[in-house]
């Protein structure tokens, strides 16, 4: 399968605070990828990485199958970028604004532009530094579409947004996806909100990438077993264990949490002389929780 | 690529920018106010010493403003950009030295205005002035002039203000530090080595750098509007 994002092994460090460690992510041709993880755990600095705005300390990064920062114009020239903070000149109108970053791109489609303008219900001669937070995080999409890009990266694009105006930046990336074949990458914290559109989704935490799998199985994958009799040890199961911990006063009740969890795994159980009483799903951002809790040393588990 | 940056520049500055042009049309008529043919004299028995006196006390104010306007001009060319971490900039599909030089041409473009205003203040201050016998008006060399201390010092901040602020700092501190160090260590070694104690290190390549051929020559170098 082709990549549109390709990382590989990727490490960066910022002074003591801060690292990326060893990121390798692909981003699938075409898809819509949610790029989740909680605040400060890395995203933006992955998605800076690949822009081509930091430096890797080490590893190996592709976009469009091209190499960062080597192709990095012509790369740059194919992205329509929605930075996590607005990077609009604030003294500009709409229209000056867009007349500016229309100029830098070859591909600039400028009757998509109009159209998406009234779509958006924006206003060519309002200035941007009295625009409202939704009406700047509108524009911001407005410049990154009308480049007609092959890959979008937007960066909490819908953070601090009421829902109407959510609704709206969704749903203009959502008819340009089904109009071309571009790839979105869409970082967000906001775990719901990546659930109705994303196809693949991959996991931030403490600049780490802690999962990386297609929505679907996200989705469905993550179950929360209840065992009687659960084994000490778990060798060579088909899933993989999240956690677990034992259920107050309920016996040899135990609660777990599993990945990759189809149903025919339930034979496992009697291979190891345990039982399953119930198969809980879990909703998308429950199944976050646990994939974080989980993928967090001990130390910090108990914190 | 340029024309984009040419208006974000532009839509920032205007207002100063109107200001410096004023400033710089108006200077060489105030320098020449009062150089008239005082009341019962005429041109001819005007001294000219004491035309070239008072026009001097406004020498310093030419390379002051044309200093001021290179400087907003370089700090106001970085200013967006580094409040927004240089985001913008680097999203776009240019390389960092494109990128650079557009912003230099832009400014360098602005700069044109108020050396243009200045050009014509120069002529009109000159032809509105009778002079002595002796001393001729120099409008085209001065506003040339004033137009290269602009770009002097505008290339020079604009360079500084293109680095972060650990660069602006490294800079100005080395700077610092080899006048401060330099001057100690042309002391000490002055009880040592004989050299030391006939040539003062740190002052000769001071005077190097403001007086010709250096550098900054075009600071220090002779702003007369009425000369011999």
């Amino acid at each position: 399968m082709n990549s549109a994002i390709e990382l590989t092994n990727v490490g960066w460090r910022a002074g003591k605070s801060f690292e990326l460690k060893d990121v390798s992510l692909k981003v699938p041709m075409g898809s819509i990828y949610g790029f989740l993880g909680p605040n400060g755990s890395g995203k933006t600095t992955t998605i800076r990485m690949f822009m081509g705005m930091l430096k890797p300390d080490c590893g190996h990064i592709s976009i469009l199958g091209a190499s960062v920062p080597k192709d990095m114009k012509s790369i740059l020239a194919r992205i329509g970028y929605v930075p996590e903070r607005p990077h609009v000149y604030p003294a500009l109108s709409v229209g000056e604004q867009v007349k500016v970053h229309a100029s830098f791109y070859r591909l600039w489609d400028q009757g998509w532009c109009n159209e998406l303008m009234d779509r958006l219900n924006l206003d060519a001669t309002q200035r941007i530094s009295r625009m409202s937070k939704g009406e700047t995080g509108k524009l911001l999409l407005l410049l990154a579409l009308s480049q007609r890009p092959d890959l979008l990266v937007l960066d909490e694009p819908t953070d601090g947004l009421d829902p109407v105006v959510r609704r709206d930046v969704l749903s203009a990336v959502l008819d340009y996806v089904s109009e071309t074949s571009a790839t979105v990458f869409i970082s967000s914290h906001l775990v719901h909100e990546l659930e109705r559109i994303c196809d693949w989704v991959g996991v931030m935490d403490d600049g780490r990438l802690v999962a990386e799998m297609p929505m679907q199985h996200f989705k469905n994958g993550i179950k929360r077993l209840r065992v009687a009799n659960a084994p000490d040890t778990v060798d060579q199961a088909p899933f993989t264990l999240l956690g677990r911990h034992r259920d107050n006063g309920v016996g040899s009740l135990e609660t777990w949490v599993v990945r990759d969890w189809e149903a025919p795994m339930r034979h496992y159980f009697d291979h190891v002389g345990a039982t399953v009483r119930d198969v809980i799903d879990l909703d998308l951002e429950e199944g976050f929780v646990e994939l974080l809790r989980s993928s967090r040393p001990q130390h910090k588990k108990g914190s | 690529m340029y024309q984009p940056m040419l208006f974000l520049h532009w839509k920032q500055i205007r207002m100063v920018l109107g200001l410096f042009v004023v400033a710089a049309f108006a200077l060489p008529l105030i320098a020449v106010e009062g150089l008239g043919t005082p009341p019962g004299m005429d041109a001819v028995s005007l001294n000219a010493y004491r035309t070239l006196s008072a026009f001097q006390l406004w020498l310093p104010f030419f390379p002051a403003l044309a200093a001021a306007i290179g400087l907003t001009l370089a700090l106001s060319s970085w200013n967006w950009d580094h409040q927004q971490n240089h985001v913008y900039a680097l999203s776009l599909p240019l390389t960092r030295w494109e990128y650079t030089i557009q912003k230099m041409l832009a400014g360098v473009s602005l700069a044109l205005l108020p050396a243009i205003a200045f050009w014509l203040g120069a002529h009109v201050a000159a032809a509105s002035v009778s002079l002595p016998a002796g001393l001729h008006a120099y409008p085209n060399e001065l506003a040339a002039r004033f137009f290269f201390a602009t770009l002097l010092s505008y290339a020079m901040l604009f360079a500084m203000a293109a680095g972060t602020v650990r660069t602006t700092l490294w800079v100005s501190g080395v700077t610092f530090g080899f006048i401060f160090f330099g001057i100690i260590a042309n002391d000490v070694l002055a009880n040592y080595v004989d050299f030391f104690s006939r040539v003062n290190v740190v002052e000769e390549v001071y005077e190097w750098i403001i007086h010709a051929p250096g550098p900054f020559e075009v600071f220090t170098g002779n702003w007369s509007l009425i000369d011999v």
